[in-house]
């Protein structure tokens, strides 16, 4: 395997960590969408301590992707202006506003006028910026853009595999927000929300492996040749773990839930990695011919690999001490 | 509707410069956190504690819009300028690679600095602040060297195909403007920081004279002492990088002085003034020594001359002045110092000691009000110093996007209509602008911890 392969590695297991990570903050922020104050709370509660380093996976995969392979990068960028760009907007609103709404009232009492508007800035970003991702990685498996942008602004939207992802992707942060946020609910003793998320969790993923279902005739053929070859395995780690999820969500097991939701994407993930690969625009520009320079991209893997090192463990370092016990 | 090379360049700017001005605050407000931080925890003194539980809260707003408004810039070097990411992402790609872990560690401790103060014993909640703020100086840093090699690529060879390959992986570092830009930048991350933060406090004084109690005075202290100390060391720093640019970008030398031409002498501007031989005697210890000026440069390769002139005058301007502040700041803080121990050893030697009264040395500085109104003006001038300097570094280095490697025009997307996005994004920042600073307004007010009770008569209420 060469340091370009590794490369192209480590931005998958950044894609998937910013996918399970990243994608539950957002459906944490369409369940903020609530008129019940307990609800809200538990939200805030879960997300404020990490959702920064959950977005940091996303700073991390566009650095190494413009490092490793700048040409898929630039053919990237001219591609999927419109869906990357109301992904941006989403981003900055979200983050923004979450953060405004949570220190609208630093001190109790009266919050800053326009508070009670950012919070719904906040969910309702939260539920754009995963669509417009969706939609793009739909798009890119459709194999309909081209890498000078000439396929047109618009048109990753315009279709109904990218419009079936976009749904897929926002359903996916749903349902991974509410395995988590049933199990940080039995965590405080709240029964009511423990109720309300499983509910929430078993409705999605339903609805979750039903797009996922209905995406398959919409697949282009070459696509279906992948998924039943080499991303065979992705499709069944999927698909298992969509189903082990909502047996454990069924039985009440929270805790292992979480971990067998979490599969569920990153399989969908891994499956639309290996059925569009080897390419980075299906048709138009090969992953492989669009990488850095040998010279640049070892040093860079060795960067990265000693950099996630280090990260990976003050991160959990961080949710244990986080998580333990009450204030 | 403006064109589409000028309205990518404008939103370039327009996310920079906001980026910037937050990012700033989230590079220095953890030290001055830090350093509230221990001092409370070494002298037990509350002011102190409260002083850095209240600035966790604006950096943790200012940390959360300084990543969002980083992540636009990251991705919006594809969305406006695809051709120089994609031809040379990989050359500055280490820089952010760093970038990105320095700031992963930063976002993580800062987590566990925000929500930690119950759950970590003092000392180890003291320790979580000191990742934050070396990974939001590192992360600045880091950037700032992606910069540099802007400016001055190195590494770049021709490959088989006849175009230029990135071969140096470390070329960000190896940048000859990258070590005045770094630390020129630290400085002026410091100085911003603690400016404004003294600003803050200053203000507070003036408005409210019952606010001059020991909280304020201190967060007005520490504040002033980390962007005055770094005051003078700026100036050293300037004239450092100042020096590398007139060795590596003449073009950009010769803008920031406005010498339209090659010549023996030269003189130095300082506003309308200007001083004979000075520019040749201050660049090369020789009042007669040749500077090279605009006319050496081809006229499609020379950059706009009065925008970055005037920028920087404008900035060294700003240096100056908060270079005369940071003195005259020091003497106040001496005399002062000088006159309470004479006052303290008077009361101590006679038991009742008569005073001259509050009046000459024994005057506090924050009782001053020319002091404190000189203090609210430099709240915002190292700011409006950074976003001129950053001008006379990126407009100084135009044409180019890679300095003599890859004009502005070539690298732009085949795009169109950018100009509603520069309609947008400056709606949505300046939405964002205002609400942030409602925020940290808000964050401001707040009880804050009184001064104790005086055990023995010091300073100000010495018995008459």
């Amino acid at each position: 395997m060469s340091a370009v392969d590794g490369l192209g590695l480590v931005i998958f297991v950044g894609l998937a960590a910013y996918t399970v990570l990243g994608g539950a903050d957002f459906g944490a922020g369409l369940w903020d969408l609530s008129r019940d104050r307990a609800q809200r709370d538990l939200v805030a509660r879960a997300m404020a301590p990490v959702w920064e380093a959950n977005h940091v996976w996303l700073i991390f995969v566009v650095i190494t992707l413009f490092t490793g392979f700048p040409g898929a990068f630039g053919a990237l960028s001219r591609a999927l202006v419109a869906p990357v760009s109301v992904a941006l907007l989403g981003i900055v609103l979200r983050g923004a506003a979450f953060v405004f709404r949570q220190y609208g009232a630093p001190y109790g009492g009266a919050p800053v006028r326009g508070t009670a508007l950012w919070g719904r800035v906040f969910a309702i970003s939260s539920l754009v910026t995963p669509f417009a991702f969706g939609t793009a990685a739909g798009a890119l498996a459709a194999g309909t853009l081209r890498a000078d942008g000439s396929a047109g602004l618009w048109s990753p939207f315009l279709a109904p595999l990218p419009l079936l992802a976009g749904l897929l992707a926002v359903t996916c942060c749903a349902y991974l927000a509410a395995v988590y946020l049933s199990r940080d609910a039995e965590r405080i003793d709240s029964p009511a929300l423990v109720a309300r998320f499983r509910r929430r969790a078993l409705g999605t993923g339903v609805v979750a492996g039903g797009l996922a279902l209905a995406a398959l005739p919409v697949l282009p053929p070459a696509l279906g040749v992948e998924l039943r070859g080499v991303g065979l395995p992705a499709v069944v780690v999927s698909a298992a773990g969509g189903v082990l999820g909502l047996v454990l969500l069924w039985r009440r097991r929270h805790r292992a839930a979480r971990v067998a939701a979490a599969c569920a994407p990153v399989g969908l993930l891994a499956g639309w990695a290996l059925g569009v690969y080897p390419w980075v625009l299906p048709g138009q520009v090969l992953l492989a011919e669009s990488a850095a320079p040998p010279v640049i991209a070892g040093p860079v893997l060795l960067v990265l690999l000693t950099g996630l090192a280090i990260v990976a463990p003050s991160y959990v370092f961080m949710l244990r001490v986080l998580r333990a016990g009450v204030d | 509707m403006i064109d589409d090379l000028t309205a990518a360049r404008e939103q370039m700017e327009l996310s920079l410069s906001f980026h910037i001005v937050f990012a700033v605050l989230g590079v220095g407000m953890p030290w001055l956190m830090l350093a509230a931080e221990w001092r409370g925890l070494r002298t037990g003194d509350p002011r102190w504690t409260a002083l850095a539980r209240r600035w966790s809260k604006a950096v943790a707003v200012l940390f959360a819009v300084g990543a969002v408004s980083g992540t636009v810039l990251s991705i919006e070097f594809g969305l406006l300028w695809p051709v120089f990411m994609a031809r040379f992402g990989s050359a500055i790609g280490l820089s952010f690679t760093l970038e990105s872990f320095a700031f992963f560690i930063e976002a993580i401790f800062l987590a566990l600095y925000l929500y930690g103060w119950n759950r970590l014993s003092p000392r180890v909640h003291l320790l979580t602040a000191v990742p934050v703020a070396l990974g939001g100086m590192a992360s600045a840093l880091f950037v700032t060297t992606a910069n540099a090699w802007m400016n001055g690529p190195v590494g770049l060879v021709t490959g088989p195909k006849g175009d230029l390959v990135a071969t140096e992986p470390l070329g960000p570092f190896l940048a000859p403007t990258a070590d005045p830009q770094m630390v020129h930048m630290a400085l002026a991350a410091l100085m911003c920081t603690g400016l404004a933060v003294a600003a803050v406090y200053a203000f507070a004084m003036l408005r409210d004279p019952a606010k001059r109690d020991g909280y304020h005075r201190r967060g007005l202290a520490a504040g002033a002492l980390l962007g005055l100390t770094c005051a003078p060391l700026q100036v050293l720093v300037g004239d450092w990088a100042t020096r590398v640019v007139a060795d590596v970008q003449p073009a950009k030398f010769a803008a920031m002085e406005s010498l339209p031409e090659t010549m023996d002498g030269a003189p130095f501007h300082a506003g309308p003034f200007e001083i004979p031989n000075a520019l040749s005697l201050l660049l090369h210890f020789d009042p007669h020594a040749r500077v090279v000026g605009m006319d050496a440069i081809p006229p499609p390769d020379r950059p706009p001359v009065a925008v970055v002139h005037w920028s920087f005058q404008l900035m060294a301007g700003i240096g100056t002045a908060l270079l005369a502040l940071a003195a005259w700041a020091l003497w106040l803080y001496l005399r002062h110092r000088r006159a309470t121990r004479a006052a303290r050893a008077a009361v101590s030697g006679s038991g009742t000691g008569v005073l001259a009264g509050r009046t000459g040395g024994a005057v506090h500085p924050t009782d001053r009000r020319v002091f404190l109104l000189a203090m609210v003006a430099a709240g915002p001038a190292p700011f409006v110093a950074l976003l001129a300097g950053w001008i006379v570094t990126e407009v100084g280095r135009q044409p180019w996007i890679v300095y003599r490697v890859m004009r502005v025009p070539e690298a732009l997307t085949s795009q169109t209509g950018l100009a509603t996005y520069l309609y947008a994004t400056a709606v949505i920042y300046l939405v964002l602008a205002v609400a942030l600073v409602a925020i940290l307004r808000r964050i401001a007010r707040g009880t804050t911890p009184p001064d104790p009770a005086p055990t023995t008569p010091v300073r100000d209420e010495v018995p008459a």
